[in-house]
């Protein structure tokens, strides 16, 4: 297209404009650093808080128990907590491979910035399957029920005993979010722990920063498969329009007529061995008519106008003028939904988690919440509410700064 | 009006069809046969035969046995049927979940399998032939019409005497493996006797096998009793459910449809106020505080509260509320006046915590508009008319500024109904909500279809006046 460009004018996409009215306001921007804030706090988490020491030297050996438990299932049980971890690893790597190559490539290193990314997307994908093979279906995986998790505080504190020559690097905070002490059950706040501990003697302030990434993970993966799901619905009836259109619009009606949230209780409980990824896909399964409706009338306003009439005109497949011409105008609205979407995402999966019906191996934040309801410890209701008042306020903040940034009329 | 009100209602039939097949597919092919954990029971406490009877009967009324969708079991071949019961009596390589697997779908199977039974009475493996006669005893019996009509017709009774009857006389059809021959062929003369007797009853025409491929299941059963109001009974309460969700109503339709209303009343002047002292400091505090309350999840917001406001708070100045409930255990002692006073005392809490949320929502919308209505050429010229400030916006404005919050009664009805699950469950009300999660955990099927099928009328019927009050408040349209 850039032979088309009319020299001298820069070239402004929608989006570049989009984001420049964004950057105007400055509530949306605070909802933005504080998701990449969120996104920080879920990658990092066990930098932050783990039982596992960073090094353990003892007598000349060295070892460190924490790279180790990253790719542990029976350190860390869930698929999710994988997921972060290799990106823990790798992002580090990736960027110092960036700056690496940028410095030795010059100016050629723009041009293949693009590749190098999609690169670095599929080293990341493959490798996480390959880390965790079967994930989906939890942890009964026999590759990593090989060892004994040890308990590293329990040994340090056995060999100081013993007067052993022991040195052990901890995390900040050295507490796994699952790691229960019945001894240490319902302890208020302390310096030890520093949200105190649950029923089962839990610490509540891994069990909130870990929670970080199941949250933010729900709420990605449910809206991405409902966006998906709704994008095609709403395309396929709006471009086609005729009995297509009919069909699909009947079928959108039905959908919207079901008690989602009755629907999503009903299919989570009928799961037997509940895991989060099911909860994801049942979010996502259910939640699809609002971005289908946006798409379907965005898609009967594009496909008459000129553009894409010169597309068809130009005998481009339809395929290609659905995805690759129309969708692209009329993905804003669709954006904008998927932000709020996430939000309440986040709130279904701990709403479903408060009334126990959530995965109980991950750290979820409306369990807590439901512990601390039924055993009246307030630290147990302020922490996992706040969390989950914080996250979905910082992405409402946001979605509500893209709608305003995308829409002229409410523009100040 | 009435006949666009006609159309409507008549398109709300395949909606509520569409919805109601989705949801009985959902349920009845999720892993898990329901009514499973009653068997579990049974097998427990009693062994044997009794078990497979009685549960067998159990499927039976909750037409459990039939096929979910569409009925093909007059294609059943002798073949298929030998395959079955040689699984179900371990005869080959067969794991025990097979085993379980094969009984239990011969059962099913009721009186399809019935002449290929008989057909394979004269099988020559001797252990197949036993397990054909334990089958045939099963499958041969006959349920009772109407086993829950408390008071049948004479002619329903009479049939039922006469299924009874031939009923305990199949059940005498059998042997034990270690009988000798002779009882033996007996016991099979005595099934091929019955079966001559009977033979019309197995077999179908083509219009009976149409029937029956439509009708004789699962979903056909259901609806059924639904074109008659009849939700079935309770698998777990035996009660029937109609009369159980009506019960439950006061509860939840009291909690959300008066948090509804109030919602509306309290957002309409707070979105108007906001709207019209816009950019105010007034308005900002306003709109920050509807943003903060739009996030604040209800369970929170209910926990905090009852823990701070409640009977078990720890300040004793501030145990305002009770912990849930409907209404206190000595309300019957009271004064009618007083058990309302009680019950509105216990719904302050729940009805707050089912409110803010939507309220939040709904001014939000109110406000912006407003907002847009005020822009307006014709706002502008009742301005200009020199009409008061109060009849511009209260009479001119506000009707069409209603327009975005009246669309929005149809989108937070389900979000009402499905917080008043939560809340209900947090504040111990014994509404639809509480009552489905406890049918849920323990697939209660006939109580989860219902509170949802209901619900999803109440969704239906929300959207139909959603539509009608736009042509209240906005004469331009009208529905012919």
């Amino acid at each position: 297209m850039s032979a088309l460009e009319t020299p001298g004018v820069p070239r402004t996409s929608y989006y570049s404009i989009v984001w420049r009215e964004l950057k105007k306001d400055r509530l949306a921007l605070l909802g933005l650093w504080a998701v990449v804030g969120l996104v920080a706090a879920a990658v990092g988490a066990p930098l932050v808080s783990q039982d596992q020491p960073f090094l353990y030297v003892e007598t000349g050996h060295w070892s460190s128990p924490w790279l180790r438990g990253l790719f542990d299932r029976l350190v860390f049980e869930s698929a999710v907590d994988i997921f972060f971890n290799l990106l823990l690893v790798l992002a580090p790597t990736f960027a110092l491979l960036r700056f690496v190559l940028a410095r030795a490539l010059g100016k050629s290193f723009a041009a293949r910035q693009k590749r190098l990314a999609q690169g670095f997307g599929v080293a990341f994908v493959a490798l996480f399957l390959a880390v965790t093979p079967a994930t989906i279906g939890g942890a009964e995986n026999p590759l990593h029920y090989s060892h004994q998790v040890q308990n590293y505080r329990l040994q340090l504190a056995a060999a100081r005993a013993e007067h052993r020559v022991v040195y052990a690097i901890f995390p900040f905070h050295h507490y796994s979010y699952h790691e229960t002490n019945p001894a240490e059950s319902l302890v208020p706040p302390n310096g030890e722990h520093w949200l105190g501990t649950d029923t089962e003697g839990r610490d509540v302030f891994a069990r909130m920063l870990y929670g970080t990434r199941i949250s933010l993970s729900i709420g990605v993966v449910a809206v991405a498969l409902y966006v998906f799901i709704g994008v095609v619905i709403g395309a396929l009836a709006g471009y086609f329009g005729g009995w297509v259109d009919s069909a699909l619009s009947r079928l959108i009606e039905v959908m919207i007529c079901f008690p989602t949230f009755f629907l999503i209780l009903t299919l989570a409980a009928l799961i037997r061995e509940r895991s989060i990824f099911h909860v994801m896909f049942i979010i996502g399964i259910t939640s699809w008519t609002g971005v289908a409706r946006l798409v379907r009338a965005e898609f009967l306003k594009h496909k008459g106008l000129e553009y894409a009439q010169a597309a068809r005109a130009l005998g481009i497949p339809v395929r290609r003028i659905i995805f690759g011409h129309i969708l692209p105008n009329a993905s804003a609205p669709v954006l904008v939904s998927a932000t709020f979407g996430i939000a309440s995402a986040i709130l279904v999966e701990s709403s479903l988690s408060f009334l126990g019906i959530g995965d109980p191996t991950v750290a979820s934040w409306g369990e807590t919440l439901n512990a601390g309801r039924v055993d009246n410890r307030l630290w147990l209701i302020l922490a996992p509410g706040f969390a989950i008042f914080f996250v979905v306020t910082v992405f409402n903040l946001v979605g509500e700064g893209l709608r305003d940034a995308l829409d002229p009329k409410l523009r100040r | 009006m009435k006949a666009y009100v006609l159309r409507r209602l008549l398109l709300m039939i395949p909606t509520f069809f569409g919805i109601s097949l989705i949801l009985f597919l959902i349920l009845n092919l999720a892993p898990g046969r329901p009514g499973a954990q009653q068997s579990a029971d049974l097998s427990q406490s009693m062994r044997g035969e009794v078990t497979a009877e009685s549960y067998k009967i159990f499927r039976e009324q909750f037409h459990l046995d039939k096929p979910v969708l569409f009925n093909t079991r007059f294609t059943l071949s002798r073949e298929e049927v030998r395959a079955l019961v040689s699984a179900a009596a371990g005869i080959g390589q067969t794991t025990a979940a097979e085993r379980v697997h094969a009984q239990e779908e011969l059962e099913d199977l009721g009186a399809s399998a019935v002449p290929h039974l008989v057909s394979l009475l004269d099988a020559p493996d001797p252990k197949l032939r036993d397990a054909v006669t334990y089958f045939l005893r099963i499958d041969a019996t006959r349920p009772l019409i109407t086993p829950f009509d408390p008071r049948p017709s004479p002619d329903v009774r009479a049939r039922n005497r006469a299924i009874n009857e031939e009923n305990a006389e199949l059940r005498t059809l059998r042997y034990r493996t270690e009988d000798d021959a002779a009882t033996k062929r007996a016991v099979t003369d005595g099934w091929k006797r019955w079966f001559a007797a009977h033979r019309a009853r197995f077999e179908h025409g083509a219009r009976d096998k149409l029937a029956m491929f439509f009708f004789d299941t699962r979903f056909a059963a259901y609806w059924h009793n639904l074109v008659r109001l009849d939700f079935g009974v309770s698998l777990t309460s035996r009660e029937p459910v109609t009369r159980t969700l009506v019960s439950k109503l006061k509860y939840s339709l009291t909690l959300s449809v008066g948090s509804l209303v109030l919602a509306y009343l309290i957002a309409v002047p707070i979105g108007v106020f906001s709207a019209v002292k816009k950019g105010s400091r007034a308005d900002r505090a306003l709109t920050l505080t509807l943003f903060m309350l739009y996030s604040l999840p209800s369970f929170f917001v209910a926990t905090l509260l009852l823990y701070f406001f409640s009977q078990a708070s720890a300040w004793e100045s501030l145990r305002w509320f009770p912990i849930g409930g409907w209404q206190s255990s000595d309300a019957s002692e009271l004064t009618t006046l007083g058990q309302w006073r009680d019950i509105g005392w216990h719904l302050v809490l729940p009805t707050i915590c089912m409110t803010y949320g939507s309220l939040a929502a709904l001014s939000r919308y109110m406000r912006s508009g407003l907002l847009e209505v005020i822009q307006a050429d014709y706002v502008r010229t009742a301005r200009a008319k020199g009409l008061s400030e109060r009849v511009v916006i209260g009479k001119h404005a506000l009707r069409n500024g209603l327009l975005p919050i009246l669309t929005l009664l149809a989108g937070l009805l389900p979000a009402v109904l499905g917080g008043s699950v939560i809340i209900e469950y947090i504040f111990g009300i014994q509404g639809m909500g509480l009552w489905v999660v406890d049918a849920i955990n323990q697939r209660d099927y006939n109580v989860i279809l219902a509170v949802e099928l209901f619900s999803t009328v109440l969704v239906l019927v929300g959207l139909l006046l959603t539509d009608l009050s736009y042509a209240l408040v906005d004469p331009r349209i009208r529905y012919e």
